[in-house]
């Protein structure tokens, strides 16, 4: 067997129109579970009740279960869901009429809410009780306190934790092409079995992939020297 | 001023406050004193519902409210008449030296941006900042650390401001430059209930002194009563205890001792001008 490295170059070139759908694949999802995770952090950090036992749940499941899994589980589930609820209301068939990549990016924001609130909610408890006392006692109501004091410190140290999920995102959205979306992943699959050269248009995704993840990586570490540049005194 | 009647809270079945009453005066500086676990740091906290007391009303400037009853904004309106400075600083980490004092009065008092600014930069002058405006907290030592949160707590303008232990974790040679702005405002004639071990400030800046142990105020009176005929055993002991320590730690090392007691002779520069 040889190795076609010229051909690399023209997969790379054919697999990286697809850079939109994995970027689409990876931010939507993390910037819907980014609401979902604060709201369920917040939540769990007050013990809010009701709310409190099925947010520890949701978490529990999702972490403890394969992403592909939940896709798996929303592709096959949600449409039985819909169409019941359609015929409720008189309409029929309508789930087929969801384009298939919505139900992709809907079971990825509930992985990346899951994910996303556990960091948040270190991030929260990494920051002292005195500084929320102090905040109640000039006079700061609970959201104030949380706004202006706790989560711009919360969210600055959680940073990296922040940026592995992105990454780990980044390559979960490969597995989206099992229901044939034509991400990175899925555009190598294509043009490795058009042109008979698999490793070659493997070889060219992964060097995609890991190019976006050295580009997060340090545009990741310039923002937290910028967001954590209070911590760095030295004088104690 | 403030007024607290009939205080009580438990912690895990342990009962810290067993019916507190307490009252201060506009323009007075009172000292709690007492052994560790007496319940003096909470009933502190009572006053401005850090703590939140199982029983009995809290009365501060125009706000009275009831333990049992008490609802979020009442709570709210009974902070905005005090303010705390923290055995441990907690100072904002993220905001800078005038950011910090600054943040209160922006965020909760709703006061314009350069109006809390100019009232910002007068407290820290006062403590003696001038100079570190823009710094963050973890540039600072402890003692420029406690002195950035008297100022936040100055420049709310407060009915009384609650001292917790505001020198017990600050480093020997830095307790003096902190109790010395603390004498400063007090002559100011500021309303202060001060929580503290350090004996000989309590005697000379205070207007009167309590004594707590075991959850209850064991005496109380002005700090010759206290200090010099107390009639409890309790307070006895208390205070035989404490000077049997300073005068082994007089005996080791007298210079340090003494100094908290001459303290304007060793202000930091820039304390100084603003004592006399």
């Amino acid at each position: 067997m040889t190795i076609d490295i010229p051909f690399i170059w023209t997969a790379l070139k054919e697999i990286i129109k697809a850079l939109p759908v994995t970027m689409m694949l990876t931010i939507i999802p993390l910037i819907a579970g980014f609401a979902i995770g604060l709201m369920v952090a917040l939540i769990r950090v007050y013990k809010v009740r009701i709310l409190n036992p099925i947010a520890n749940g949701y978490v529990s499941f999702l972490r403890g279960t394969p992403i592909i899994m939940h896709i798996m589980l929303i592709y096959f589930g949600l449409p039985l869901f819909i169409d019941a609820a359609a015929e409720m209301f008189g309409l029929r068939g309508q789930s087929q009429l969801i384009p298939i990549s919505i139900f992709v990016l809907f079971a990825l924001s509930l992985s990346a809410g899951a994910y996303l609130s556990e960091a948040i909610r270190s991030g929260i408890s990494s920051i002292s009780k005195g500084q929320t006392e102090a905040a109640y006692s000039v006079g700061m109501n609970t959201f104030q306190m949380m706004t202006r004091i706790v989560l711009p410190q919360a969210l600055a140290q959680s940073i990296p934790n922040l940026t592995n999920i992105f990454i780990g995102f980044l390559h979960t959205s490969s597995i989206a092409f099992i229901v044939s979306q034509k991400e990175l992943t899925g555009a190598a699959n294509i043009v490795a079995s058009t042109n008979l050269k698999f490793l070659e248009a493997f070889i060219a995704a992964g060097l995609i992939y890991w190019l976006l993840t050295i580009l997060a990586e340090s545009i990741s570490s310039f923002i937290e020297k910028k967001a954590t540049a209070y911590v760095k005194g030295g004088v104690r | 001023m403030i007024e607290l009647k009939g205080i009580k809270k438990t912690f895990h079945r342990q009962e810290v406050l067993k019916g507190v009453d307490i009252k201060v005066e506009k323009g007075q500086v009172v000292t709690i004193l007492g052994p560790s676990g007496s319940g003096k740091t909470t009933l502190l906290r009572c006053v401005n519902f850090l703590e939140q007391p199982d029983e009995g009303t809290v009365q501060v400037g125009d706000i009275t409210i009831q333990a049992q009853e008490a609802k979020k904004k009442e709570i709210i309106s009974l902070r905005k008449q005090s303010a705390m400075v923290f055995q441990h600083y907690n100072l904002f980490a993220h905001k800078t030296v005038i950011e910090n004092v600054m943040e209160g009065l922006i965020v909760a008092q709703k006061v314009k941006k350069a109006e809390a600014r100019k009232r910002s930069e007068q407290v820290l002058a006062k403590v003696g900042l001038s100079d570190k405006l823009n710094q963050y907290p973890s540039q600072l030592s402890g003692g420029q650390q406690q002195r950035v949160g008297i100022a936040r707590a100055l420049a709310l303008n407060p009915q009384v401001i609650l001292f917790d232990e505001p020198t017990s974790a600050l480093d020997p040679e830095l307790v003096g430059e902190v109790l010395a702005v603390i004498k400063s405002i007090a002559k100011e004639g500021i309303t202060m209930v001060i929580v503290t071990h350090e004996m000989s400030f309590a005697r000379e800046v205070s207007d009167h002194v309590l004594f707590m142990d075991g959850g209850v105020i064991v005496e109380e009176g002005t700090p010759e009563d206290v200090f010099q005929k107390p009639k409890q055993e309790r307070t006895k002991r208390f205070l035989r205890r404490l000077s049997g320590e300073t005068e082994d730690s007089l005996l080791q090392q007298p210079q340090p001792q003494l100094q908290t007691e001459k303290s304007p002779n060793i202000l930091p520069e820039g304390v100084a001008g603003h004592v006399v």
